[in-house]
């Protein structure tokens, strides 16, 4: 009988994809957003919103990740940007690896902002690095405003925290600082902003904070 | 949850290192999984069971050690397990805590029998 050390992260393969992916995007200059909610708190309606905001003056494409059909990824077509969708047949998170294959059928070189839409799942992404710039946190109004402790692991790696359908708060019981404050217990550097995707409340300033991101990359 | 993928991960890691022992059978494998890594214990060592179940592999063990999720606050020093976090530091209400541990999911070594 013999004792092997080992001391290793199980993710490490993952991680190591992520990296190649990484150097991917930075070699052809492109921001990298790995959006991750739970299903239906508006990651597909955001990126409608965002496309639409910065058509024109950006190229988008999006990575779309679900269990099955292609109805994101039409809409986000729809709206003019180009992309790829992702269907897991039943795993409930993107890996490096899924990402890392479709990467070959994307124009990158063209494009300067890459959304990655997660599976709509709130915890089993929080383990996998697909090698974005930018980890995006996304809930609802609609959620309930006791969220970010109960789910650590997405808002510790987070670098953004968005709190969507601020436009429903008249009708709910939600403390909006209490989030906030509970996002940075967990996460001090994790940014923090509230909009609606739908009504445009506060999208001003989300398309500012992509804007800044990407001009820091772009260096 | 993805606690099958999660050790299918874990063999290949194991695997590689057996490797380098040819002949040998995997009897354990020792894992550290944070309280916060998103993995349930149990659903591991099912998950486990349910992979091991030829050539080398079978029969192995898998040996959770959990890693309880620690605080630290920046202000004060004082550490603290998140039972107790709520919306700050417990001695002095400070919100700026390091999390210490409990984010792990790591393979720190494995028996063999030669």
């Amino acid at each position: 009988m013999a004792k092997v050390d080992i001391g290793k992260k199980i993710q490490s393969e993952n991680d190591r994809v992520a990296e190649r992916n990484r150097r991917r995007f930075t070699e052809a200059g492109v921001l990298v957003l790995n959006l991750i909610s739970s299903p239906g708190s508006g990651k597909t309606t955001l990126l409608e919103a965002t496309i639409d905001r910065l058509s024109g003056k950006r190229t988008i494409l999006v990575i779309e990740g679900d269990v099955s059909t292609e109805r994101d990824i039409e809409r986000v077509r729809a709206r003019g940007a180009g992309g790829v969708q992702i269907n897991t047949g039943g795993g409930c998170h993107l890996s490096a690896k899924m990402v890392a294959g479709v990467l070959g059928d994307l124009d990158l070189e063209s494009a300067d902002i890459v959304f990655i839409e997660n599976v709509g799942n709130l915890i089993c992404p929080a383990t996998y690095d697909l090698g974005e710039d930018v980890r995006v946190g996304l809930l609802a109004t609609t959620e309930g405003d006791d969220k970010p402790m109960k789910y650590p692991a997405i808002f510790h790696e987070a670098q953004l925290a968005i709190v969507n359908k601020i436009d429903l708060l008249p009708y709910l019981e939600y403390d909006v600082e209490k989030v906030t404050t509970e996002v940075g217990v967990l996460n001090p550097s994790c940014e923090i902003l509230t909009l609606s995707a739908l009504k445009g409340e506060g999208m001003k300033d989300w398309i500012a904070w992509i804007e800044d991101r990407l001009s820091r990359k772009k260096g | 949850m993805h606690e099958l993928s999660v050790c299918q991960s874990l063999l290949k890691i194991v695997d590689a290192e057996m490797d380098k022992h040819p002949g040998t059978r995997l009897l354990r494998v020792f894992v550290d999984v944070g309280r916060g890594s998103t993995i349930e214990p149990i659903l591991l060592k099912d998950a486990f069971e349910i992979i091991t179940t030829d050539g080398r592999h079978d029969g192995a063990e898998l040996v959770v050690r959990e890693i309880p999720l620690v605080g630290r606050c920046r202000s004060c020093g004082r550490r603290f397990t998140y039972e107790e976090i709520a919306l700050g530091c417990p001695d002095c209400g400070a919100v700026d805590i390091e999390i210490e541990s409990g984010l792990e999911l790591d393979i720190k070594e494995i028996e063999i029998d030669e």
